[in-house]
């Protein structure tokens, strides 16, 4: 197991280079640069003042120098600072990366607690009501982008009923309450989009286990249909649910953008995109290298959960 | 339904007497972050809005963009200009200490300074020295006289800062010790900014009770424009910055919403690069302000309410150095087409129409624009970039005909010296002419308002005729609060040094 576990973390090593590599690059070949944003009103502005502003970031020198620079700092543990507003980059991304894993678990667990028993009842019930009834949410939920079952929600639960509030953020050890208050909804817009595609997995990969010879033997043996459905069945239908779930989780921590947007969320996603608008280089840097890092340790974590559940995954 | 009438009428005039209260909290939507919290490093106005009530100017702007006294109690010119002396009030920063003449001279020379490299180091160019004479009087001496100096100084960022914390700290981006109503408390970023109530602060109101009347303000910031208005309709907040345009009429109909502002310090124009053919013919530049349809770019692009149409130049309708009317107030195709005729050009021609996509006001006017000259056979082809891209090639001056704007002044000379002046550094269109550059010169050095706008009005008259600019609108800013909040004052420069007098109904 030891040796597994090894032989995965240093296979990520190559990844995350490549991918600060290719967002160093494709950053740099987008037109403009942080300097115009920094100056604002063009009354202030001119070709010297823009020039002189790129020397003292550094942003004359070639680019394999600025790479070089910047991954010289990183392997140092130092993500640098912002260059719009001169704070520690990562001190933000310390103060943003818990809103966005709080918002991934959420939803997820809302996703799980929904996704199983629809999916395993559709598939213990194939072809009758709870079935379609399944099936419809799974048509809703996979046509609804979240953003816009985002707006449904908050005109619903903000604006008509008032139960909640529309927007904003409170840090959780600060006010737990308030802040499940803030995190619920943008949390259902997720989570209840995630429920439907997770929804329709479980039941097809419970069907097909259903249909299995050892089920078949299970329910020859006179057990009881739930004792099969729950003990035979839905264990090793979970192994590709852990996959799928395993890799939403990985996208949400870099993906709740558009709903940290809605919700005026302070996530990773919003720090990134924000960085990204500005051209804020080493903001976009650090964010990008921080997500992939999460999302290559939520791998592991499911090849780890494999290994566990199969154990032949270790000996591959 | 008499009584209820009168009962409510009772009520409202009660509202509209009664005394400001002292207390509670305002909790405000913004935007946007702050761009940094260092206000000489920053030229944001998010940073501006949320500083300028915990830092105070020498001198400051009142709502009618008068100057009135800030930290200086009084001030007085030399009788050649070159000489400003200013007297301090007594004032304390927010740690205790004393705020010096000192103070005043490092604030200065650290935004001159090209190691800070502040924005707008630029703007006390002509200053040569400040020197503090005692611990509550300081000089500044000018290479040539200036009269936009004092709107200069009462620029909300260009705020008097404290030496010794500037010193102990290299910078103020993580700390913040003003001598404003209010004092810094956290900021956590995209989430909230926290001010509370500086109790030694050297402002009163009218009958003498100490300013500020609230405890504290809470800034919390919602990019989204819809998470911003819904946040005020649900009262999740007291106050919003920057109403959508369409959303002003709508939420102004909420009875439990008042939407408060209209227009700002700014303008919006097509601008020409005078130096390329056929645009070097001013007559090709008067053809273009006869044929663009002004109303229909405020009532389309802007949905009426977003804007208001220039009836003058850069400087906006109301401020006392504007003009009030233009030959091109009403749209004149014929005249137009006459015109081009007479500049050789009566089949039309074709040219390049440089567009910003960032901003919506800069950008949806330009198809209505484009459908104007088409009715005078001329036919722009719209090129649109991010503002990231459109900035440095509009201040290199690598264009032909673009759309653009500047927001944020309070004195005639950024106006029309910035934009219009042949050595200006900020005339991208190389716009040239002796006349005009002889009045504005003038107008920077006359201390009496009523000669200097006679200045102004000739030199607008002038830069209408040879139009450089086609102006097209001034962008109104809107706020929206509810209606507990009382006393909020808007300013057509868009600061929010209005928080200083506000105060919470019960």
């Amino acid at each position: 197991m030891l040796i597994f576990l090894g032989r995965r973390t240093l296979l990520a090593i190559p990844s995350l280079f490549g991918v600060a590599l290719v967002t160093f690059i494709l950053m740099r070949s987008v037109p403009g640069d942080v300097v115009t944003s920094l100056l604002g009103d063009v009354q202030d502005v001119t070709p010297e003042r823009l020039a002189e502003l790129r020397r003292m970031f550094g942003l004359d020198l070639p680019i394999h120098v600025q790479f070089g620079q910047w991954l010289g700092a990183v392997l140092q543990g130092d993500l640098g600072s912002s260059l719009r507003t001169g704070r520690s980059i990562a001190g933000d991304i310390a103060l943003r990366f818990p809103v966005t894993l709080q918002l991934t678990l959420m939803s997820l667990a809302i996703a799980l607690t929904l996704a199983l028993p629809i999916g395993v009842t559709a598939a213990r019930y194939r072809g009758r009501w709870p079935d379609y009834l399944g099936s419809a949410f799974v048509l809703v939920g996979l046509a609804l982008p979240n953003f816009f079952l985002a707006i449904l929600l908050i005109l619903l639960f903000s604006l008509h009923l008032g139960w909640l509030p529309p927007a904003g953020y409170v840090p959780l050890l600060e006010n737990p309450g308030e802040n499940m208050r803030r995190m619920l909804l943008p949390a259902l817009s997720l989570g209840l989009i995630l429920a439907a595609a997770t929804t329709r997995i479980m039941r097809s990969t419970m069907l097909e286990v259903l249909g299995r010879d050892y089920v078949r033997t299970a329910r020859a043996k006179g057990l009881e249909e739930r004792v099969v459905t729950l003990r035979h069945a839905l264990r090793n239908a979970l192994i590709p649910v852990v996959t799928v779930v395993g890799l939403q989780f990985g996208s949400l921590l870099g993906g709740t953008v558009i709903i940290e947007q809605v919700f005026s969320l302070p996530g990773i996603g919003r720090f990134a995109l924000e960085g990204i608008n500005l051209r804020d280089y080493p903001v976009v840097q650090g964010a990008v290298l921080v997500i992939a890092a999460a999302f290559v340790f939520v791998n592991l974590l499911v090849d780890v959960i494999y290994a566990l559940i199969d154990p032949r995954v270790r000996y591959a | 339904m008499k009584r209820t009438i009168f009962v409510t009428l009772a009520l409202l005039l009660g509202l509209a007497l009664a005394q400001p209260q002292f207390g509670g909290t305002l909790r405000v939507g913004m935007q946007t972050d702050p761009v940094g919290l260092d206000p000489h490093l920053s030229n944001a106005t998010a940073t501006r809005n949320m500083l300028e009530n915990t830092y105070d100017t020498l001198v400051m702007h009142d709502e009618t963009l008068a100057i009135v006294p800030g930290l200086a109690e009084s001030w007085e010119a030399s009788d050649d200009l070159l000489q400003w002396t200013f007297h301090l009030r007594e004032a304390r920063w927010h740690d205790g200490e004393a705020v010096t003449a000192d103070d005043v001279a490092f604030s200065i020379m650290r935004i001159k300074d090209p190691e800070v490299a502040s924005p707008r180091s630029g703007n006390f160019a002509v200053v040569e020295t400040v020197e503090a004479i005692d611990d509550r009087t300081v000089v500044f001496t000018l290479s040539q006289p200036f009269t936009p100096l004092l709107s200069f100084l009462a620029q909300s960022l260009n705020v008097i800062v404290p030496r010794h914390v500037v010193e102990a700290n290299g910078d103020l981006q993580n700390v913040t010790i003003g001598s404003g109503p209010f004092r810094f408390v956290e900021y956590l970023p995209q989430t909230r900014l926290v001010l509370e109530r500086f109790d030694d602060y050297w402002g009163v109101d009218a009958d003498g009770n100490q300013l500020p009347y609230l405890d504290g303000i809470t800034f919390t910031f919602y990019p989204d424009p819809t998470a911003r208005t819904t946040a005020i309709a649900t009262g999740d907040v007291d106050w919003i910055e920057y109403v959508p345009a369409v959303d002003v009429l709508s939420l102004d109909a909420d009875p439990n919403v008042e939407v408060v502002g209209g227009l700002a310090a700014n303008f919006r124009s097509v601008q020409f690069n005078t130096t390329i053919p056929p645009f070097d013919d001013h007559r090709v530049r008067q053809a273009f302000a006869y044929a663009i349809d002004k109303q229909a770019v405020v009532d389309l692009a802007l949905f009426g309410t977003g804007g208001v149409v220039a009836r003058g130049t850069t400087v906006p309708a109301g401020n006392f150095y504007a003009v009030e009317s233009t030959p091109y107030d009403t749209r004149d195709v014929e005249k137009a087409r006459a015109l081009l005729a007479e500049a050789g050009l009566a089949d039309g021609f074709e040219f390049d129409f440089y567009i910003t996509s960032t901003y919506d006001f800069l950008r949806d006017p330009a198809e209505i624009i484009q459908s104007n000259l088409a009715d005078i056979g001329v036919t722009a082809t719209i090129r649109m970039e991010d503002w990231s891209i459109f900035l440095p090639n509009y201040i290199a001056g690598d264009f032909v005909v673009l759309v653009s704007g500047s927001s944020g002044q309070t004195d005639p000379d950024a106006f029309l010296y910035t934009p219009f002046h042949s050595e200006s550094a900020n005339n991208f269109g190389k716009f040239s002419d002796a006349r005009v550059d002889e009045l504005l010169e003038a107008g920077r050095q006359e201390p009496d308002p009523e000669v200097r706008r006679e200045l102004y009005v000739e030199a607008q008259e002038r830069i209408l005729e040879l139009s450089p600019h086609v102006f097209l609108f001034h962008s109104a800013q809107y706020s929206a609060h509810r209606p507990r909040v009382q006393g909020y004052v808007h300013f057509p420069n868009t600061s929010y040094l209005g928080f200083r007098t506000t105060w919470l109904a019960n």
